[in-house]
């Protein structure tokens, strides 16, 4: 969804830079939000780096984008438990038309390729 | 406004019967000294290490989708009754918020203590739903098959729902930097076995689903053999990434996060939390 995003917006982005989690993706704030979402992946009681990544990104783009990109994280720890937890798989056309992007994105080994 | 709760530092219903799992994890502790006692069952203290915020403008619409999420924790839903639900929620939590989770392969009920002796939900139900909080990403269609002949398929969708809600709520309010939800006392009733009359197995899917099968994407389809959760779970989806309708424009925003800045942070979280889908 990343990649049609930006492609329908016009907008260049660095999947690789995502992948590794720094450098430059190519948007608005991208460093904030990648290390927001990398602290928000985790859920224990380790709050030191959320609580960083929180106010950096507040600081830079307000409290209202901040409360959204937490929206967006909460949603993903909700999806991802029901795409796994259901067995849930691609079309073999959209595992095709996704393969530059699972080789990018490094998601091709993950043991939950189904 | 979200407004913490005045009853936050209680001792919340719903983790009475896993206490020994405090006990469990500190012994796990003592064998890897990066890994912290399971601090679940300490709710008040736990994510008090820095400063809540006592009112944060959040979102009408994401605050409702939530809490109402949150209250079907303690309420009978189509397979589970509201005491065992609140006890499955209690241990989704606990094992997604673990510092250290058990493994994979090792299912709660064979941990001597670590599950207490008077569960109101089967012990197969808390060892499908720690697994499917705490490690997701390993599940194998072979375990679901286990899962399915030891709770039946339809009851398993819905501990699939349980630990979703559970995961969208904690996963937000750490997030945001709000305090954590307790979950209510449970309410009684019955679970009202709703049977949709058109359950069909699934190529995308290994749970049945309504027919016809196979014509939406498999996250769309996955629980439609459970309507309320499916319910549920689209206003969740709604409020907290896009609106169903909106799904399908690129340029669509809140005025926030821009799509592509919304995808960036959905694939970041989706990345390390290894989902191949």
């Amino acid at each position: 969804m990343l990649s049609w995003s930006s492609q329908q917006s016009e907008t260049e982005i660095d999947l690789a830079a995502l992948a590794r989690g720094s450098g430059d993706v190519g948007l608005p704030h991208a460093k904030e939000l990648l290390r927001y979402a990398t602290t928000a992946a985790r859920l224990d009681d380790d709050l030191t780096q959320m609580n960083e990544a929180r106010q950096a990104l507040s600081a830079a783009a307000g409290e209202a984008m901040m409360i959204d990109a937490a929206a967006v994280a909460a949603n993903f720890h909700m999806m991802t438990r029901l795409a796994d937890g259901t067995g849930a798989r691609f079309t073999p056309a959209r595992l095709e038309a996704s393969a530059s992007t699972i080789a990018i994105m490094g998601t091709a080994d993950m043991v939950s390729k189904r | 406004m979200d407004v913490p709760d005045s009853d936050f530092g209680s001792d919340g219903w719903g983790f009475e019967s896993l206490r020994t799992h405090s006990k469990s994890c500190r012994a796990n502790a003592g064998a890897d000294p990066g890994c912290e006692p399971n601090a679940r069952f300490h709710a008040s203290d736990r994510w008090d290490r820095f400063r809540y915020r006592a009112f944060m403008d959040v979102r009408a619409d994401l605050l409702d989708a939530q809490r109402s999420a949150w209250d079907a924790l303690t309420r009978p839903g189509t397979w589970w009754t509201g005491p065992q639900q609140a006890e499955l929620a209690a241990t989704a939590l606990a094992a997604m918020t673990s510092a250290c989770p058990l493994p994979p392969w090792t299912a709660p009920s064979t941990v001597a203590g670590f599950l207490a002796d008077d569960l109101v939900a089967p012990a197969a139900a808390h060892d499908a739903i720690y697994r499917v909080a705490a490690h997701a990403a390993t599940l194998t269609e072979t375990w679901y098959e286990g899962m399915r002949e030891a709770l039946t398929d339809l009851a398993y969708v819905e501990l699939v729902a349980i630990a979703c809600n559970v995961a969208a709520v904690v996963a937000f309010r750490r997030a945001a930097g709000l305090e954590p939800w307790e979950l209510s006392p449970p309410f009684d009733g019955e679970p009202t076995r709703t049977v949709p009359p058109d359950l069909v197995d699934a190529e995308m899917n290994w749970v049945r689903v309504t027919a016809p099968a196979d014509e939406k994407a498999a996250v769309v389809q996955a629980f439609t053999s459970v309507p309320a959760e499916l319910d549920r779970l689209w206003t969740l989806a709604a409020a907290q990434y896009i609106p169903n309708l909106e799904m399908v424009d690129p340029l669509w925003t809140r005025g926030t996060l821009s799509r592509p800045q919304t995808e960036l942070v959905a694939a970041r979280i989706s990345q390390l939390r290894e989902c191949f889908y």
